[in-house]
């Protein structure tokens, strides 16, 4: 295991930012640490780089124990939502600076230089100052500079956090594909489910300083181990005595299956390849008067001939992800 | 912007042009027309005066050390107030600006009660090792120091703040330690906060007046500073003189500013 976090608890005030968390990097994988905001992930990296201390508990990069070292020993790369470019410095000069820092002779730090803005794709800008740059030239800048100094481990605060939605995707795929390509350790902090289902080999969900679960993206989306994570990587519904995805939910409109449970559609909006449901339910079932959820395809709701005010049967799919509806009190 | 009429635009341009010049600009200019009453030659000997010759060079001195303890004392505070959170703060900070509000001669008479050497509260004590501070160098140093103090710091905290600290985190995650960061990433931040604070102090520093009075004991020669001299020169009778020395600490003055204001735009490209 490349980071191990014992135990580890802060306070900020009568406020827990973290409360005796424990969990474990692999080497080698892009994690993500997943979580509303608020939830103590930031601080759980800022843990893990050395940036904020914890009150109690230990932090372990690659066996040795990091909980005392200052931020500079630790060797992690850490790069900031906002980028926290050096300003008075050209781009080259971003990134030659932790190579300076190490005494590295002049000419293996032109090469490593050189060779880092040709991976972020920089290179015609290594004599421009960062005001000159977009933000996502400067994250990128900000990645070749943490990764100079060739790190343990690669800690990103929601590194794409301030970037328009555009760019952000693209980052995302690029950062995927870096990670392929330099197998650094790395953990990104992000509270966008897609962004982590998209790139990380694994995702720790945190939610109120506690780890809800931890897992691959396949296994947190199929076998969530509370209602939070179900909640919290994708649209969730309630039909009858279960919780589960709106896509989840088969729509007949005869009253053939057993346990189908009959409603009528009170909205029905199409967006794009697919079709939103609200269906409003005939009798109570097991509590909870909220209208049901339901997305399908555009070509199977219309096989359906679904309008407005139709009479529909719903029942979970089979083999549907559920749980439990948790009782109303 | 709100619109005005233009009779009202023209009104408010003659008003603001108009005090500055009755309250700054005429007053300092009859000066330079004084300094040069005599033709230049009158002007130059001047510097054959002595004591005038000692008063400015004393002046420099005292001047000079100031400035480079302000510097070091201004910027370390500076980066205690904005960076760390401590007990007193709010006080320290209060305490920093005390100086633009207490009279120079209320700092003077001050300094001359903690440290002289008769009935003083160091003065005394510091006395029997040997160490003057009244009627000397370092008392006048001391009183300079102190009415300069919050010039450094008042230009340096606002660009120290804005900045934030998110360039020292990630200078230190890339291995510099507090050291490197200082003089690699924070330094270079507030650079022209620092010479703007310290061109500042060195305009107050030598112009400094009641402290030092009260403090130096104002020997011609010795512990006479220029503008010291000015009083004098001009109580008996010597306007001329007085008026030359005053033409040279202002254009000091002025000159320290249109340097800066040179230096300064070079930073944006």
């Amino acid at each position: 295991m490349s980071i191990e976090v014992t135990n580890v608890t802060k306070k900020y005030g009568d406020f827990y930012a973290l409360d005796d968390v424990s969990v474990s990097l692999p080497t080698g994988q892009l994690t993500a640490l997943l979580g509303p905001s608020g939830g103590g992930k930031s601080t759980l990296l800022r843990i893990i780089a050395g940036l904020d201390t914890a009150d109690s508990g230990t932090v372990a990069i690659e066996g040795t124990n990091a909980t005392r070292l200052p931020p500079q020993k630790r060797n992690v790369g850490f790069v900031f939502q906002h980028y926290a470019v050096f300003k008075h410095m050209t781009v080259a000069k971003n990134v030659a600076f932790g190579l300076e820092i190490r005494k590295t002779p002049k000419a293996e730090v032109r090469r490593r230089v050189d060779e880092l803005l040709e991976l972020v794709h920089l290179s015609q800008f290594a004599d421009r100052l960062p005001s000159q740059l977009s933000g996502g030239q400067r994250q990128r800048m900000a990645l070749a500079r943490a990764l100079a100094v060739e790190p343990t481990v690669l800690l990103l605060d929601e590194p794409f956090g301030a970037l328009d939605a555009k760019v952000r995707k693209e980052l995302r795929e690029w950062l995927r594909r870096l990670h392929d390509e330099v197998h650094v350790t790395t953990v990104f902090v992000t509270h966008d489910q897609e962004e982590a289902m998209e790139v990380a080999d694994e995702i720790v969900v945190i939610n109120q300083g506690r780890v809800e679960q931890v897992g691959s993206p396949d296994e947190l989306y199929d076998e969530p181990a509370s209602d939070f994570v179900m909640g919290f990587l994708g649209e969730v519904t309630r039909l009858g005595p279960v919780r589960l995805r709106p896509h989840d939910v088969e729509v007949g409109v005869t009253p053939g299956r057993a346990g189908a449970i009959p409603g009528t559609i009170t909205r029905l909006l199409r967006v794009g390849f697919e079709v939103r449901l609200q269906v409003e339910l005939d009798r109570e079932l097991g509590g909870g008067a909220d209208p049901v959820s339901v997305v399908l395809s555009r070509s199977h709701a219309r096989s359906l001939d679904l309008e407005l005010g139709s009479k529909v049967w719903l029942t979970a799919a089979v083999g549907a992800v559920t749980v439990p509806a948790m009782v109303a009190v | 912007m709100v619109e005005v009429s233009t009779p009202v635009k023209w009104l408010l341009r003659l008003l603001a042009i108009g005090y500055v010049f009755f309250l700054v600009a005429w007053p300092v200019s009859t000066i330079v027309r004084e300094a040069f009453a005599d033709g230049v030659g009158a002007f130059f000997d001047i510097f054959s005066d002595e004591q005038v010759v000692n008063a400015l060079a004393l002046t420099v001195q005292v001047a000079v050390q100031a400035v480079l303890i302000n510097l070091v004392f201004g910027v370390g505070i500076s980066l205690l107030l904005v960076r760390y959170e401590f007990p007193g703060k709010r006080l320290l900070s209060a305490l920093v600006d005390l100086p633009m509000s207490v009279s120079p001669v209320v700092v003077g008479l001050s300094l001359l009660l903690v440290y002289n050497g008769r009935d003083g509260w160091f003065g005394t004590h510091l006395e029997e090792w040997g160490v003057q501070i009244i009627f000397s160098g370092t008392g006048m140093i001391m009183a300079t120091c102190f009415v300069a103090l919050p010039l450094v710091i008042r230009e340096v905290v606002p660009v120290l703040a804005e900045i934030g600290d998110d360039q020292e985190q990630a200078a230190r995650s890339l291995g510099a330690n507090s050291r490197q960061t200082f003089w690699r990433i924070t330094l270079p931040s507030i650079k022209w906060a620092v010479v703007y604070g310290v061109v500042l102090s060195l305009a107050r520093s030598l112009g400094e007046f009641g402290a030092v009075k009260v403090v130096s004991g104002n020997v011609a020669n010795q512990t006479q500073t220029a503008t010291l001299v000015v009083e004098k020169q001009y109580q008996s009778f010597d306007q001329a003189g007085a008026y030359t020395v005053s033409f040279v600490l202002a254009f000091v003055s002025v000159l320290c500013i249109v340097v800066v204001s040179i230096l300064r735009p070079k930073e944006h490209h």
